[in-house]
């Protein structure tokens, strides 16, 4: 019911979809497996109607929802009346009647969720979840998508949503949906298709895979990386609770994204920091850099003086020292390339020399050359005496690189691991399967 | 004292009329996340029209008409800029009021001068526009906004735009409708102003009134029944300041006229009750 | 450049629509009174340079706060605030007076600043209402406690100080003053660290948080700097022009700063020549009233297409 002929799509010069081609059948569950940044996400926003791909076409029979990681809903208004707005119109009508309709929404989807009277800002991220899953069966499409579904999910919630997902299947919903929980792919999906790089590398019955393979198929496997530097650990520079980062050490709190990494960054500012204490942000276009202003005026930003003649001179020595690919320092730092703009934010921050270090997300969605200068960065300063804390949702990057790690499930840190007990525990610990 | 008092209150609610009609209309605006600065200029431009066509066709409903259409105009071009160009709505309504002001300062000199019109400007001789101000667009603007899935989505607008679309409606249309319902009112206001409570037009006669009808919108907390409470309170203080000050001197006239201002100002500040402006406003 | 000549382009556009609203009505030679009654002689000139001084200190005003992402509109109230406390210091000298007029209007903006940060309550309206009591306070004060002793008009008493005046002019020392304080919110803006920041503020609020900005603290003293210079316009007004407080004494240069500072695209320098525009315009306009019965409104006409035509040119954000 759902083909895609080879479609490609690039965001600038980064090509987020090589000629991948997808066949969904009437009935059939699809899991779309693969790392961050595998594409995934912009082939089923390209199936959705949301993006138009730059070279081939999506046919598909019937109407399709998708319910997006992040959420469409309106906080303000009730669960009852966040439903009608995805509902046809109904014209006139008074509230009982509007809350019948969204209570009777809820009944036919079989998801539970009660009291469609509270305001939606007051739900918890499960029940909103459940509400925009809710949202997109009450629409009836022939094709439901559902991007990362479990990730804010409990246990619990998860198998729910499963009953429903099989549910819905036997009634004949096509039904794609996107994860990187290996286990829960193998327990619900028919078919799997592996994504990494912008392409599909494998597809396949899910009967004829195990958890090993799927594995070997989505993650790229890199050269083991260099022995770090030497260094020496020195005094605790931060802590908080069970959380502590020593001078000379990489600390890495690893977790599915929405797990509250964002809310520790943000509390991390409110402790009484060491005045060298720097942040490397998770959003880089609205956190990292003021992009109207040039390269120059941006490093100056975190000095307490400025001569715009002498920040040109330092700019342009950090540009050459951390092979910036720039025009100039009065180059708009807007203008440049991801990876670069973080490079000019490291540099920034690296050659304050700060005693800490906070590195949310450091690589998301740069190339490979880029994530290595990155990594190396972040060694070096260790080495240089940094408390390092490295806040990742990617573990080849935590593993690479951390001496000590955390799990955050749902806003709570793991104790202290080392990497070869995060091995053994962090997916149990990152599935919330156990708790400490 | 309090008999000058106790007779201000009737011709307080007439007089306030316009400025009931405005923040009527601004609060439906709101509501869709549009902040329309150049209310101000859409009831002096609607009070100019309705002068013109009234004198020109002898019939204030002709002349209620004209008014319509010259804040539609207003509106239109505020719209424009805002929805269509997507340009700072704050620049554009302050830009909409300086052009009303300058264009309507200007052309009524003009016209003045040409002597074109043989007729004065008929008055109102049936006055329904006070019930329907007070009564009637309370009402029906409560039950779009409350009870039909226009409404629904109109708020939402003001809200999460981005989750409208989702659903597959137009947040564009919705903030046109309501700002085309906002131009009706204001002209209808702009109207009563020049045929009702005055006897034609003067420049700049809508005298501050949208910038107030901003400040009753925050008091009443976007909500219909706080318009009519905010207009009913401003409208008041305004009466009995002015009865007061003919008839007995020493009292501080001018900071009786701040005070609801200032409590205004307070309420923004959350010390009178909570108050949320709609997430998604003017942006 | 390319803004120098948009703006040039607006400022023509406009010019040119006026213009062509006086040929529609009759009046082909509008826009020649217009230029004469501006700049046709001596006393021409005198009077646009006059109604410069204000405009350019509002502009400047706007510039310092858009640049700042703080939207004030408060520009008026801050007027009258800063006229109010140089006519209640003008006893201790001119220069009393202009110090007790840039603290009153950066006082007077700050209630908007601290509200926002205290309570988020967005300045577009505080400063509006702000602008609403500031008038009434005037109203009152020329009508009770300041208003001149014979309770003759609703208007105060001659300050007792004045600027002094330019050689055998009408011109008075505040042109001097504006232009300096001009010069001056270039320099903070473009050469001093907290002008970086200022700006850095306005354009990306989280980034500069993120570069180690105390976004709050800037915003307060960025709210400051342009409460004080609307304040510094108004006591120059009283203390050079007026010399009296009375109720219309703002008469909208609040409002037609917004306009200064967006045609000067919120640059300080050019806020110079954009506030002699408009300047000329006000006069220019003046003129047409006294000797062709032209509505005076003409230069706010002029003024609103000047902003409408940068807002199709160029998309106009304060954060731009």
């Amino acid at each position: 019911m759902l083909t895609v002929s080879p479609v490609t799509k690039s965001f600038g010069a980064n090509r987020a979809l090589d000629d991948v081609s997808l066949d969904v059948a009437t009935g059939e569950i699809v899991a779309i497996v693969g790392e961050n940044g595998a594409g995934k996400t912009t082939l089923m926003r390209i199936v959705a109607g949301e993006l138009a791909p730059d070279s081939g076409s999506v046919t598909l029979e019937g109407s399709v929802a998708m319910v997006h990681q992040h959420f469409m809903l309106v906080n303000e208004l009730t669960i009852a009346e966040n439903l009608a707005l995805a509902l046809p119109p109904f014209g006139f009508a008074t509230r009982q009647s509007v809350e019948k309709l969204a209570e009777a929404a809820i009944a036919a989807s079989g998801i539970e969720l009660v009291d469609v009277r509270r305001r939606v800002g007051e739900l918890s991220v499960g029940e909103k979840s459940k509400l925009e899953l809710i949202k997109a069966i009450a629409r009836k499409p022939r094709l439901l998508v559902l991007d990362e579904p479990t990730s804010v999910l409990t246990p619990n919630e998860s198998e729910e949503l499963f009953r429903v997902i099989r549910a819905l299947a036997a009634g004949g919903t096509a039904i794609v949906f996107i994860s990187h929980k290996l286990p829960e792919v193998l327990a619900i999906a028919q078919r799997i298709v592996v994504m990494r790089g912008g392409r599909v590398v494998a597809e396949s019955a899910a009967n004829a895979l195990d958890a090993t393979k799927l594995a070997d198929a989505m993650v790229v496997r890199r050269a083991a990386p260099a022995p770090p530097p030497a260094r020496s650990i020195g005094d605790e520079v931060l802590r908080r609770d069970d959380l502590a980062v020593r001078s000379g050490e990489i600390v890495a709190i690893i977790g599915v994204a929405g797990n509250g990494q964002a809310e520790l960054a943000e509390s991390l500012r409110e402790l009484p920091l060491p005045r060298r204490a720097s942040f490397i942000p998770e959003d880089r276009t609205r956190d990292g850099l003021v992009a109207e202003m040039s390269i120059a005026e941006n490093i100056a930003l975190s000095e307490s003086r400025w001569r715009p003649r002498e920040a040109t001179q330092r700019a342009a020595r950090l540009i050459e020292t951390y092979a910036i690919r720039a025009q100039s320092a009065a180059q708009p730092a807007g203008s440049l390339s991801g990876g670069n703009q973080q490079k000019v934010i490291l540099a920034r921050e690296l050659d304050r020399k700060p005693l800490l270090l906070v590195a949310a997300e450091p690589t998301r969605g740069l190339d490979i050359e880029s994530t290595r200068f990155v990594h190396d960065e972040l060694r070096i300063a260790a080495a240089h005496g940094s408390a390092v804390l490295l806040i990742t949702s990617d573990l080849d990057e935590a593993f690479a690189l951390a001496d000590a790690l955390h799990v955050i499930y749902r806003g709570r840190l793991s104790a202290r691991l080392s990497p070869v007990e995060a091995a053994e525990r962090a997916p149990a610990l990152m599935a919330g399967v156990v708790t400490q | 004292m309090i008999d000058v008092i106790a007779q201000a209150l009737p011709l307080a609610v007439v007089a306030s009329t316009p400025l009931l009609l405005a923040v009527e209309g601004e609060t439906v605006v709101e509501r869709s996340g549009i902040i329309n600065l150049g209310i101000e200029g859409m009831m002096l431009t609607g009070a100019m029209t309705a002068v013109i066509a009234a004198q020109l066709t002898g019939s204030t409903v002709a002349g209620f008409a004209g008014g319509i259409a010259g804040a539609l105009f207003i509106g239109a071009l505020f719209g424009l800029f805002t929805i269509v160009r997507r340009a700072d709505q704050i620049v554009t309504g302050t830009a909409i009021n300086l052009l009303a002001l300058g264009l309507t300062g200007f052309a009524w000199r003009e016209l003045e001068q040409r002597a074109l019109f043989t007729r004065g400007v008929p008055r109102i001789t049936f006055d329904v526009i006070v019930p329907f101000a007070w009564i009637i667009v309370p009402i029906a603007l409560a039950l779009m906004l409350w009870n039909t899935s226009f409404g629904l989505r109109l708020r939402a607008c003001g809200e999460n735009p981005e989750a409208v679309t989702a659903s597959g409606a137009s947040v564009d249309a919705h903030r046109w409708i309501a700002l085309i319902i906002e131009s009706v009112l204001a002209g209808i206001g702009g109207a009563y102003l020049a045929l009702a409570l005055s006897s034609g037009f003067a420049e700049n006669m809508t005298a501050g009134r949208g910038f107030i009808a901003l400040s009753i919108v925050i008091f009443g907390r976007w909500k219909l029944k706080g318009a009519l409470l905010g207009t009913a309170v401003f409208g008041a203080t305004a009466a009995i300041q002015y009865a007061l000050q003919a008839t007995s001197r020493g009292v501080p006239f001018h900071l009786l006229l701040a005070a609801p201002y200032i409590v205004t100002l307070l309420i923004l500040c959350g010390i009178a009750g909570r108050v949320r402006a709609p997430e998604s406003l003017g942006k | 450049m390319k803004r120098i000549l948009i703006a040039i382009a607006a400022g023509t556009a406009a010019i040119l629509l006026v213009g062509l609203a006086g040929a529609a009505t009759g009046h082909r030679d509008l826009l020649l009174i217009l230029l004469r009654g501006s700049l046709g002689s001596q006393f021409a000139i005198e009077g646009t340079l006059l109604k410069t001084v204000p405009l350019l200190l509002t502009g400047s005003s706007v510039a310092l706060a858009f640049r700042a992402g703080v939207w004030n509109i408060g520009g008026e109230g801050q007027f009258i605030a800063g006229a109010l406390a140089a006519f209640i210091a003008s006893p201790f000298g001119v220069i009393a007076a202009l110090l007790a007029a840039m603290l009153a209007g950066a006082l007077w903006a700050s209630i908007a600043s601290l509200m926002r940060l205290w309570r988020n309550a967005p300045e577009v309206l505080t400063t509006i209402l702000l602008n609403f009591i500031a008038l009434h306070l005037l109203g009152w004060c020329v009508n009770g406690p300041l208003q001149e002793p014979n309770g003759q008009y609703p208007q105060s008493d001659t300050a007792r100080a004045a600027l002094p005046s330019i050689a055998s002019t009408e011109l008075h020392a505040g042109i001097v003053l504006a232009v300096v304080a001009a010069i001056a919110a270039w320099f903070l803006l473009y050469r001093t660290a907290e002008g970086l920041r200022l700006r850095a503020t306005g354009l990306n609020p989280h980034a500069a948080r993120n570069a180690g900005v105390n976004v709050p603290a800037q915003i307060v003293r960025a709210m400051a700097l342009s409460g004080a210079t609307a304040g510094l316009g108004g006591g120059i007004e009283l203390l050079g022009v007026t010399h009296r407080l009375f109720e219309g004494f703002a008469s909208g240069y609040g409002y037609s700063g917004i306009a200064v500072a967006l045609l000067a695209g919120l640059h300080p320098l050019a806020t110079i020549a954009s506030s002699t525009f408009f300047g000329a315009l006000v006069t220019g306009a003046g003129e047409l009233q006294r000797s062709a019965n032209i509505s005076a409104q003409v230069a706010t006409l002029g003024q609103a297409l000047v902003i409408l035509a940068l807002a199709l040119f160029g998309r106009y954000r304060a954060h731009d």
